[in-house]
Formats: structure tokens, sequence, C-alpha cells
């Protein structure tokens, strides 16, 4: 991990195993909301999308995503804790390269406020792309 | 004159530059943003937007010695 919110390449099955385990002591957590954004294989101008090259302006992403964290942890009382990772260098088309988890005390303010980080992040972090083919 | 800041390019505007950073002096981010269109005629068929010390901008801003400047594309996260 480059920091908290940026991994190196994909986000791995066994990456998402470990973080489905954060917050498993808190018992007062009823609801994981989860989103998980991966590369697709695109046809762009005739040429299919093999895989995503990420990059990121990292501190920047640091102070926006902790932004983030926090207006979501204010607009839902309910929420319990937000996790944000995100992929930088090579993602392979069919692997993932976003992962959101909230946990709540009920499922809708994580199911609202999962959708809600999903948005802000797709307008607020500082991440390019490039498709390699 | 004019004061000296750290410019840091990101996504296409890397490739535009050929640059990933660079040393370059400016009164304030309009006239910054002038001088890298000038300097770099691609860029400005980019709508890039500007960071000053991580904080993006919504209007042009003063600069200060040793700001930092980042060259921001479009976001294309997630």
């Amino acid at each position: 991990m480059k920091n908290r919110y940026l991994v190196r390449g994909p986000i791995t099955p066994l990456l998402i195993s470990e973080l489905l385990t954060l917050g498993n002591d808190d018992a007062g957590t009823g609801a994981v909301s989860i989103f998980i954004g991966r590369v697709r294989d695109d046809e762009i101008d005739g040429k299919r999308v093999n895989a995503i090259e990420y990059s990121a302006y990292d501190e920047m992403v640091v102070k926006e995503a902790d932004g983030i964290t926090g207006t979501i942890k204010s607009a839902f009382s309910d929420v319990r804790s937000v996790i944000i990772l995100h992929s930088t260098g090579v993602v392979r088309a069919g692997e993932a390269s976003l992962f959101i988890m909230v946990t709540s005390g009920h499922r809708d303010h994580g199911t609202r406020a999962c959708r809600h980080a999903l948005e802000m992040v797709k307008e607020r972090l500082p991440i390019w792309k490039k498709e390699l083919f | 004159m004019g004061e000296e800041i750290r410019v840091l390019y990101f996504g296409t505007a890397r490739e535009t530059t050929g640059k990933n950073e660079e040393l370059l002096t400016a009164e304030d981010t309009a006239d910054l943003r002038h001088q890298l269109i000038q300097k770099y005629p691609a860029l400005g068929k980019i709508p890039f937007r500007m960071a000053l010390n991580k904080e993006l901008l919504k209007a042009d801003a003063p600069l200060n010695n040793n700001d930092i400047i980042a060259i921001l594309p479009p976001f294309q996260g997630g």
C-alpha cells in the first residue's frame, strides 16, 4: 500500500478478503455495504482495452479522501467506518481497481453512504487513467 | 519578476509537456496559466484545473515563493 487510500496494482481477492475483516471487532455494525469497480475490456477505435494504467497525485488523494470520509460520516449518522481504496499502476481487464466499504448500524445509511462515497471518489480524487491495448 | 513555484504535471498534461514537474516563476495563477499555454500550446486544448498546495482552485490566486501548483486534467478515477 502506498498510503491508506492507494495500492500499487490490482485490488486482489486476497486483499479484499482482508479488507472485509476490518471492523469485525465492532459488534454495533449490522450492515457492510461494498462497491467494487473493475476494469472493463471496452472497445475504443476498434481496439480492445487490455488494461488500464492509473496515476495519481498521491498527497492530494489523501487530503481529498480524508475529506470524503469526513463528509460521509457527517451526512450519515449511522455510518461507523468508511474505507476507500484505489489502484495505481497497471490493472488488467477483469481486475478490481476501486474498493469502497461502509460499515453502519443498519442498511439504509450504509447503502446510501456507499453510493455517495463512490460519486465523490469519481468527482474529487485526482486520479488519471491511460488505456493499454 | 514573480514568485518561484514548483509546477507538477499529471495525466495527459504529463504527456503534453513531457515533464513530471519543473520550476517556474509567475506572479499569480492567471500569469502561470498564460505562460504555460504559450510554452506548451497543446496544453491549451486540455480543460485543466489547478491545485495550489493540494487545494483545488476555484478562482485565480496569488502565488508565494515555494508554492506547489499541480496541473490537473479532468479526473478519471473509479
